[in-house]
């Protein structure tokens, strides 16, 4: 018997797609002008960011007056510690010193006031014209700050980006271990142990010097590779593991408690939700609980801590890659300041700043993606 | 409930340790950033007789090899390593690992030292090259309510009973250090001519708090200020307030700190600011009079023995020299700046005159301290491995010394790899004309890197590295002096300019100007310096397999000008300064022999020391000479070596001046790594394919377009088989750069021309040991003889290596009684007789006999003193 299909009123259809076409055009003019909003309120977030950076990296102008004063200073010793300048006379000798002063203060844009110059920084970074460092240089020579930071990026992605994502895979399988086993030996030894992660990574970085290098003559104190490197790709690559291995454990280690800790509460907050004693009172595996009903809604909260740990490794760790003798981008950061570089200290931060801004637009759409209780542009996200 | 309890114990426990650990004085702190060559100012002083022996000695010298002469030639190693460790704390635990080697930084931590002394597999070689000051803002305030009591001169002058110099040294130093109280550098062959007049210094001005309190007494309340019931002084009703800028980044801080101290108990109100160098720069070299700061804790530093100091005075009394405002305010008195003027320019025809102004502007600069005062000369360290040897300057140390690379090795053994670590690696990019000048790229360059004339370690005298001999001629009445045999000294009432002496450089023509042209009515010079070369120069290999050749010379003598000059395709306003000045002295230079190789060069500029004339690389103009002149003062390079270069600045591609780089935005050359080779290589095929001679209408005349070919060919070779362009004459040649990694290895050039072991004599500094014995009661009226011991080690000292041993007594009161010189009896034994006209005037009472042993092999002089009773 041939079942009769259901009736379709004819209006209906045509209704029905109207109101689809019409949802599908609001949902985009949605989307378009949240997109358009959220550019716009990033790309200004970005202008103000880097303005401001542009400022304090300058002390509002009074760097020229520290770095006015250093020149003095390093002139004066180049002309006094000079044998060849002993026959001049005073007066020669303090002439050079001027003309020399000039040509360094020239040299550093001080023969422009500070708010011209700040306004052509400022231009510059958003056009994504990093230009040419005042004192530093890549490590190959280069002046250009787009070298000095690419040269630097490389090892430092290597780096932190191993250790970012051994922490992350890590501290997510024993978070959802521990949340299972709530209050066991396990646990309690976890809240014993979180506190130690208000150490530093480079804090763990001289024990371990200490114990594999010093000590046990395991590992090696630091560097990147072996000195002089390997010539074989596999034997640098090899170099390069042991020569990781120690700078991986610190950051893991001044990281992983703390982590574990907070992602396995997390679990533990949405494991006594309503939806998840239904689930369980429906018989669910507890596999599917977790992957379905716990870890989902927490994935937002992940996500962003991942990206932002990600877009983290942009500044590097100073000290640590210090003590490791590590080439990475922390101690160029670390450089440009001490020394008010001001062109790579924009550098630094215009990548960082546009890095943010796209990260936390693309979360949005992700967060979307990922928990359906998302809406773009909508009147009420819960995220 | 009692597993928590435990659980909770535990964390705290462990959390109270990491406390406790991060705490501890070794935490590794914050990166430094290296610091540049040029640094600062003046050199290092030992300071003097106050022990009853001698003045620091370079503990745990390297030895000097005992092996049998070397048939290798160059350096001794196969292979050096550099890579670079920021912190002098993790290179110490490296070297005591294994990792490393040697660590040539110049080391000042005393706990660190204490842990190289102790270690049996360690060893140090020391070096002087800092020193610190206190000094005051000398000027009246704006705020009129402001009292400022260093505008008094007596006041400044008390400040030196004030300060405990013996314990800044030995308890804030921690030992790494010698008190110094006068301008003269200890480690500087001045400091060994005055020394006792030094020593009258020492003697006045030696720590007596209440000498200092009586005079700050006296002169404050004469200022108008009161003491408080608080034991405060007071003015216009306000506590007299001084402003320490104590700097932070080293021992300067407990100085600083120190001082404060000792104001406070002599009634000052003191606020400590503590500041780092960028901070506390704009304020003490701004406006004086806002009275922003009251003293300052400076600290300077040199890289070389200075033989000459007596612009020292001008230096640090006067504004004369450093236009910084607080500097033009001293002012000072009539007859000290006709004293230090004089100092300053060399007014004075004979060594005599020259001695009479010392005397007279040493005791009067430490009267009028417009500089303040000086503390302390450090003595920083060099740790390494025990069985490395190798020789240090006794102020640049161990990094600053061109025989570095040409006396390491391992003991008894010729060959292996040295691995040095260094506090930055590849700090600037690396080129001959205007490229990195900082100490640790400095270093590696040496390597790299040969001379005509070397500088001596430890007397700062020019030896002749590639040249055979020298001839100076002097404007009668200057007083320069030769030492050693290598060089003639001769006297003459004018010495006239060849008409066809080089003068100058026309950059538009690309042609030397003669003297003739320029000076049409001739032009004196007030010496000539006439250096010879063997004949076997022209067989001496660039690492690349030329020999050297006329084109290299010429080449240098062209870049000295052609920089500076606005017509040529390479100007760089960066240059102009100093060639400006290099033209104020240089009166010109005359290639009288090409085979063998005869320069003669006439200037204007002159040192005390003959050899030191004839070492200028302006006279010896050889084509790598780090550190003097216009040009090559930054590493070595054949002329085919900067033609790439030097074309693409020409197209405005690259820049030698990093100046110009930043001006221009092009890439600053560095013919070591990065991507300015490439450019180079462009230019380098180019010129290879057309036989390019640079500077043609002057070049052609030396260089061939055969030798071109043959050089360009060779470079290119160089280029694909190194992937680098830095190629010099030294005994070790680059091998491997790796910039990122931060490693460049340097490899045995095994056609140096010279044997191995030539420079071993310097493995050692000779340093002096004294002691003085005799009559502890001297009866007035009698002769009294006293016996002086001098030693280099166990090792009695010979009599043909030492340059005097001078005496002088000081009564209980600190006055000279009597002065002279000691009598030789053997090698290493000396006597000094009082005769009984002399005792006859001493005071009852106890006097001191102090003498000055000078060496003419090692610059830092030696004291003893001897308490002795008159009656």
């Amino acid at each position: 018997m041939a079942q009769a299909s259901p009736s379709i009123p004819i209006g209906t259809g045509m209704e029905e797609v109207k109101k689809k076409t019409k949802a599908g055009t609001s949902t985009l003019a949605r989307v378009g002008k949240y997109t358009g909003m959220r550019v716009l309120t990033l790309g200004i977030t970005v202008v103000i960011g880097l303005y401001l950076t542009i400022v304090i990296a300058n002390m509002g102008g009074y760097v020229d007056e520290i770095r006015r004063a250093q020149i003095r200073e390093d002139v004066g010793a180049r002309i006094v510690n000079n044998p060849t300048m002993r026959s001049l006379s005073a007066e020669e000798k303090k002439q050079m010193i001027a003309e020399m002063v000039a040509i360094e203060e020239k040299r550093y844009g001080m023969d422009q006031p500070f708010v011209v110059r700040s306004a052509t920084y400022l231009s510059n970074a958003i056009q994504l014209n990093l230009g040419y460092a005042l004192k530093m240089n890549s490590n190959s020579g280069s002046k250009q700050v787009r070298n000095i930071l690419l040269e630097r990026l490389p090892p430092t992605l290597l780096l932190f980006a191993t250790a970012d994502i051994v922490l992350f895979f890590i501290a997510l399988f024993f978070a959802l271990a521990l949340s299972r086993q709530y209050g066991s030996i396990f646990d309690k030894i976890l809240i014993t142990l979180t506190p130690l992660s208000s150490a530093p990574g480079w804090f763990y970085g001289i024990f371990l010097i200490l114990i594999f290098a010093s000590v046990l003559k395991l590992l090696p104190f630091g560097g990147m590779v072996d000195a002089p490197p390997p010539k074989t790709p596999f034997l640098y690559f090899l170099s390069l593991l042991k020569h990781m291995a120690l700078p991986v454990l610190a950051l893991t280690l001044s990281q992983i408690f703390i982590q574990v800790f907070s992602w396995r509460t997390f679990f533990l907050i949405y494991s006594s939700e309503d939806y998840v004693d239904m689930a369980k009172a429906k018989g669910l595996t507890s596999r599917d609980i977790e992957r379905r009903y716990i870890l989902r809604p927490t994935l937002p909260t992940i996500i962003t801590s991942f990206a932002l740990l990600i877009i983290g490794v942009w500044t590097g760790a100073p000290i640590l890659e210090t003590i490791f003798s590590w080439p990475g981008l922390g101690r160029t950061f670390y450089q440009s300041i001490g020394q008010f570089d001001t062109p790579v200290i924009i550098g630094e931060a215009v990548i960082f700043s546009y890095l943010l801004a796209v990260t936390v637009f693309l979360l949005d759409i992700i967060y979307a993606i990922v928990d359906p209780r998302v809406k773009i542009g909508g009147e009420s996200s819960s995220v | 409930m009692k597993t928590r309890k435990v659980l909770a114990v535990i964390s705290i426990l462990m959390i109270l340790s990491f406390v406790l650990s991060a705490c501890a004085p070794t935490a590794t702190e914050a990166p430094q950033a290296t610091e540049e060559v040029v640094a600062t100012e003046a050199p290092v002083e030992t300071e003097a007789p106050v022990a009853t022996e001698e003045v620091v000695a370079t503990e745990a010298p390297t030895e000097e090899p005992t092996v049998a002469p070397t048939t290798r030639k160059g350096g001794w190693l196969d292979e050096i390593v550099f890579t670079a460790i920021a912190d002098q704390e993790p290179a110490v635990s490296q070297i005591q690992a294994g990792a490393i080697d040697i660590y040539p930084v110049t080391v000042d931590d005393a706990q660190l030292f204490e842990t190289v002394k102790n270690d049996p597999n360690l060893k140090y070689v020391n070096s002087y090259g800092s020193f610190n000051q206190l000094m005051f803002n000398t000027v009246a305030c704006k705020d009129t309510s402001i009292l400022n009591p260093f505008t008094n001169q007596k006041i400044r002058e008390a400040m030196n009973w004030a300060i405990d110099r013996e314990y800044i040294s030995q308890e804030i130093m921690g030992g790494l250090s010698n008190p110094r109280y006068t301008l003269l550098t200890t480690t500087n062959p001045d400091y060994a001519r005055y020394a006792p007049i030094v020593g009258q210094m020492i003697s006045k001005y030696k720590y007596n708090f209440d000498k200092a309190k009586e005079v700050v007494d006296a002169e404050m309340v004469a200022m108008g200020a009161e003491m408080g019931a608080d034991g405060k002084w007071q003015y216009k009703g306000k506590p007299v307030t001084i402003i320490g800028f104590i700097r932070t980044e080293d021992k300067r801080k407990q100085q600083g700190d120190y001082f404060a101290n000792q104001l406070e108990q002599l009634g000052f109100t003191v606020d400590r600011q503590f500041k780092v160098r960028s901070e506390a720069a704009p304020i003490w070299q701004g406006d004086p009079y806002e009275c922003k700061f009251t003293y300052y804790t400076a600290g300077w530093i040199s890289t070389a023995i200075d033989r000459d100091e007596g612009d020292m005075f001008a230096q640090y009394n006067t504004g004369r020299i450093q236009d910084i405002p607080l500097f033009l305010e001293y002012k000072p008195s009539p007859e000290y700046d006709e004293v230090l003027t004089k100092l300053q320019n060399n007014v004075f025809t004979t060594l005599e005159e020259r001695d009479e102004l010392f005397a007279k502007a040493i005791p009067m600069s430490m009267e009028e301290s417009w500089h303040g005062l000086m503390i302390n000369d450090t003595a920083s360290y060099s740790p390494m491995k025990k069985d490395l040897m190798v020789a240090s300057d006794l102020a640049a140390a161990v990094a600053g010394t061109p025989l570095w690379p040409l006396t390491m090795r391992w003991a008894d053994q010729e060959g292996g790899t040295v691995k040095i670590a260094q506090s930055g690696i590849l700090v600037q990019p690396w080129n001959p004309i205007a490229g990195s000048n900082w100490t640790d790229d400095a270093m590696i360059q040496r390597a790299t890197a040969d001379s005509g004339a070397i500088t001596d370690p430890y007397t700062g005298l020019s030896i002749p590295q590639r040249i055979e001999k020298a001839e100076v001629v002097a404007k009668e009445g200057l007083p320069i002096v030769k030492t050693l045999d290598w060089v003639d000294l001769k006297f003459e009432p004018e010495i006239k300019v060849p008409e066809d002496a080089w003068v100058d450089w026309d950059a538009a023509n690309q042609k030397f100007i003669t003297a003739k042209e320029k000076f049409p009515d001739g032009v004196t010079a007030l010496t000539k310096s006439v250096v010879y070369y063997p004949s076997s120069l022209w067989e001496t290999k660039w690492h690349d397999g030329n020999n050297i050749s006329m084109g290299d010379f010429i080449l240098h003598m062209i870049l000295s000008f052609d920089t500076g000059k606005p017509e040529s395709k390479i100007y760089d306003e960066n240059a102009v300064p100093q060639v400006e000045t290099f033209l104020q002295h240089f009166k010109g230079v005359k290639i009288t022999s090409t085979d063998p190789l005869i320069i003669e060069t006439y200037d204007d500029l002159w040192a005390i020391d003959a050899e030191n004339i004839a070492g200028a690389s302006t006279a010896t103009w050889y084509p790598s000479d780090l550190g003097y002149v216009a040009a090559y003062g930054y590493g070595t390079a054949p002329w085919q070596g900067l033609v790439g270069a030097i074309l693409a600045e020409e197209n405005g591609e690259l820049a030698f001046s990093e100046a110009k780089s930043i001006a221009e935005e092009v890439e600053y050359t560095s013919m070591i790594a990065g991507p300015s080779l490439e450019i180079q290589k462009k230019y380098i095929d180019q010129a290879a394919a057309e036989s390019y001679i640079p500077y043609a209408p002057t070049m052609s005349e030396y260089v061939t377009k055969e030798e071109a070919d043959t050089r360009y060919a060779s470079l290119l070779d160089w280029y694909a088989s190194k992937g680098h362009l830095w190629i010099g004459t030294g005994a070790y040649y680059v091998d491997q750069v790796f910039p990122v990694e931060g490693t460049v290895t340097l490899k045995h050039f095994a056609d140096f021309p010279d044997m191995a072991d030539r420079w071993s004599g310097f493995g050692e500094p000779k340093l002096v040991s004294a002691s003085l014995d005799g009559p502890a009661i001297v009866k007035a009226g009698d002769e009294a003889v006293f016996d002086v011991a001098i030693t280099f080690g166990e090792e009695p000292y010979p009599i043909e290596d030492l340059s005097s041993v001078t005496y002088w007594v000081t009564d209980a009161t600190g006055a000279l009684v009597t002065q002279g010189t000691a009598e030789a009896v053997e090698d290493g034994a000396y006597t000094v007789t009082l005769p009984a006209d002399v005792t006859s005037k001493l005071a009852s009472g106890a006097n001191m006999l102090s003498v000055a042993v000078s060496s003419k092999v090692v610059s830092i002089p030696a004291f003893a003193t001897f308490e002795f009773v008159s009656q």
